[in-house]
């Protein structure tokens, strides 16, 4: 028999919640460049043999940019979609693990992708 | 095809719904049935039906979409015109709210068309055949046309729409500047329909803690009063993942605003405001 | 709330789409869409670490119908989520908030992302090595 007033206060403003407003602009100009210069690259490998696909890939400019697309994009896609599901499931007793899983996935496929590059970069 | 303000409808219609059932995700007391025709008197020429969505209380029944048929002829020109004719010649239960008939006390804003506007400010030679007119949006309904904001005008309190200082009351009034004074237009001509609010689908899904467009724009409207001095406070106040943050800028609200406001708008001056305080 | 058996006003079931609903849902459409792309493109690069029996199987995936279909569907929700997101960096700024200026940003990023999506195709098919 709560008042609408303080059905509406709830438990009070977090005062917080700028800094994921931020990441996600400073994530989203980051691959603006990034993205298309992987756009770009990848029409123009598109034919390509596996030997020059790698040899692209084994460039220190190639490498660098890779890594820094991995982890600003998996920080945009981490962000994202912590704002999906926030926004459609309710239930704290989905929701929070939700989040949390999708947090970890994202950690779990940067760090595989970033890997599998540097793996590219210092083999033979 | 551009649309340059929120009163121009739009010219065609790719789609009047979006493509889900008519009852999708509708829990069972709100499931709109059938209801019943009233054809227009004998004789009428310029006929128009309206489907109205209608809910008694006090039956046991489900809400339903009634569709009157009104002679034109004798009716005023405004969509509010031919509610309160449907009233007193056709069916006196209809109920909805309504005071000032020209657009500014914000009682009669409903969904006409598609899209939430001020009865008494829509033409019906603007309307769409039929014109279907229902409740705003995802709110509870009392009676017929007559939705509950209470939750809604709960959540206007929350930002503490009042004049808030420190600095000692001068003796004659607060000084202004006409600058600072042009800072609050735009933003005090609110007439608080909530017509935004009832079109934002973030608020339909989070409605319990999103504040939505129209408190949102009164919260900024007292943030940048020169005169106020609790901006701190305010700003603390607002920043939430919720309160707030729910604004994913889809804009439904400065395209539906009858008086031409844009809450959108505001809403990105109190996230540019909250970046500013911290850089 | 005592009468909670009250119905709730209809909302999505009758609010009519408008280019400001129907873009904005779409930007959040091609996002979920691109993350899950971002499945393929890593299992990619890491076939590409692992050498070039496993890059063949990828590349193969990726070059029957069902894979060209996907890319096509990924390219053009890039293409989109890029243009909107533009957008959306700029009402950030605070800019952009007039009416016309929604309906026209609106219709540019629909026709750029149509167009870049074209051209990235055209591009593609036409550099043959």
């Amino acid at each position: 028999m709560r008042s609408p007033l303080s059905r509406a206060q709830g438990l009070g403003s977090a005062r917080e919640g700028v800094e994921h407003w931020w990441m996600q602009r400073a994530t989203a100009v980051a691959l603006i460049p990034l993205t298309l210069w992987l756009t770009a690259s990848l029409i123009a490998l598109m034919r390509s043999d596996y030997d020059t696909l790698i040899a692209w890939l084994r460039t220190p400019i190639a490498t660098i940019l890779m890594v820094l697309l991995l982890i600003a994009l998996f920080h945009h896609i981490s962000l994202g979609l912590r704002v999906v599901v926030e926004d459609y499931v309710h239930s704290d007793r989905a929701k929070i693990p939700a989040v949390v899983a999708i947090r970890l996935a994202c950690y779990a496929l940067a760090i595989a992708g970033i890997f599998a590059t540097l793996r590219i970069a210092f083999d033979g | 095809m551009l649309i340059r303000s929120s009163d121009q409808l739009p010219r065609g219609t790719a789609l009047k719904r979006f493509p889900v059932p008519r009852n999708f995700g509708v829990s069972s007391e709100s499931r709109i049935e059938r209801g019943k025709t009233w054809s227009a008197p004998a004789g009428a020429t310029r006929v128009k039906k309206f489907e109205i969505y209608r809910y008694d209380p006090e039956s046991r029944r489900n809400p339903r979409i009634d569709t009157y048929e009104v002679d034109l002829d004798g009716c005023g020109p405004m969509v509010l015109d031919a509610l309160i004719k449907i009233k007193s010649e056709i069916d006196s239960t209809l109920t909805f709210r309504r005071s000032c008939r020209e657009g500014i006390c914000g009682s009669c804003s409903m969904n006409i068309d598609g899209t939430n506007w001020l009865a008494c400010t829509r033409f019906i030679s603007d309307s769409t055949e039929p014109t279907t007119i229902y409740p705003l949006n995802h709110l509870r309904v009392i009676k017929d046309l007559v939705p509950d904001l209470t939750h809604l005008f709960a959540q206007y309190s929350l930002i503490e729409p009042w004049l808030q200082t420190t600095t000692p009351t001068p003796e004659k009034e607060r000084l202004q500047s006409r600058e600072d004074r042009s800072k609050v237009d735009g933003y005090y001509e609110c007439i608080l329909c909530f017509c935004c609010t009832s079109g934002c689908p973030s608020h339909w899904w989070n409605g319990d803690r999103f504040l939505g467009p129209a408190v949102l724009l009164q919260a900024y409207r007292w943030l940048i009063d020169s005169r106020d001095e609790a901006t701190g406070d305010r700003l603390d106040n607002l920043e939430d993942p919720f309160r707030l943050y729910r604004c994913h800028t889809i804009l439904n609200c400065t395209r539906t605003c009858p008086k031409g406001l844009n809450p959108g708008r505001a809403i990105a001056s109190i996230k540019k405001m909250i970046v500013q305080r911290r850089s | 709330m005592a009468h909670d058996n009250r119905p709730l006003s209809p909302d999505l079931q009758i609010y009519r789409p408008q280019l400001t609903s129907v873009l904005s849902i779409s930007h959040r459409i091609t996002g979920i869409a691109l993350s899950v792309g971002t499945l393929l493109l890593i299992s990619w690069l890491i076939a590409a670490a692992a050498g070039p029996q496993a890059y063949s199987t990828v590349q193969g995936f990726i070059g029957s119908w069902f894979g060209l279909v996907l890319l096509c569907g990924w390219t053009f929700s890039f293409f989109f989520h890029l243009c909107n997101g533009i957008r959306h960096l700029v009402w950030d700024t605070g800019c952009g908030f007039e009416l016309r200026t929604i309906y026209a940003s609106g219709w540019t990023v629909i026709t750029a992302s149509s167009v870049l999506t074209v051209v990235a195709w055209i591009a593609s098919f036409a550099l043959v090595r």
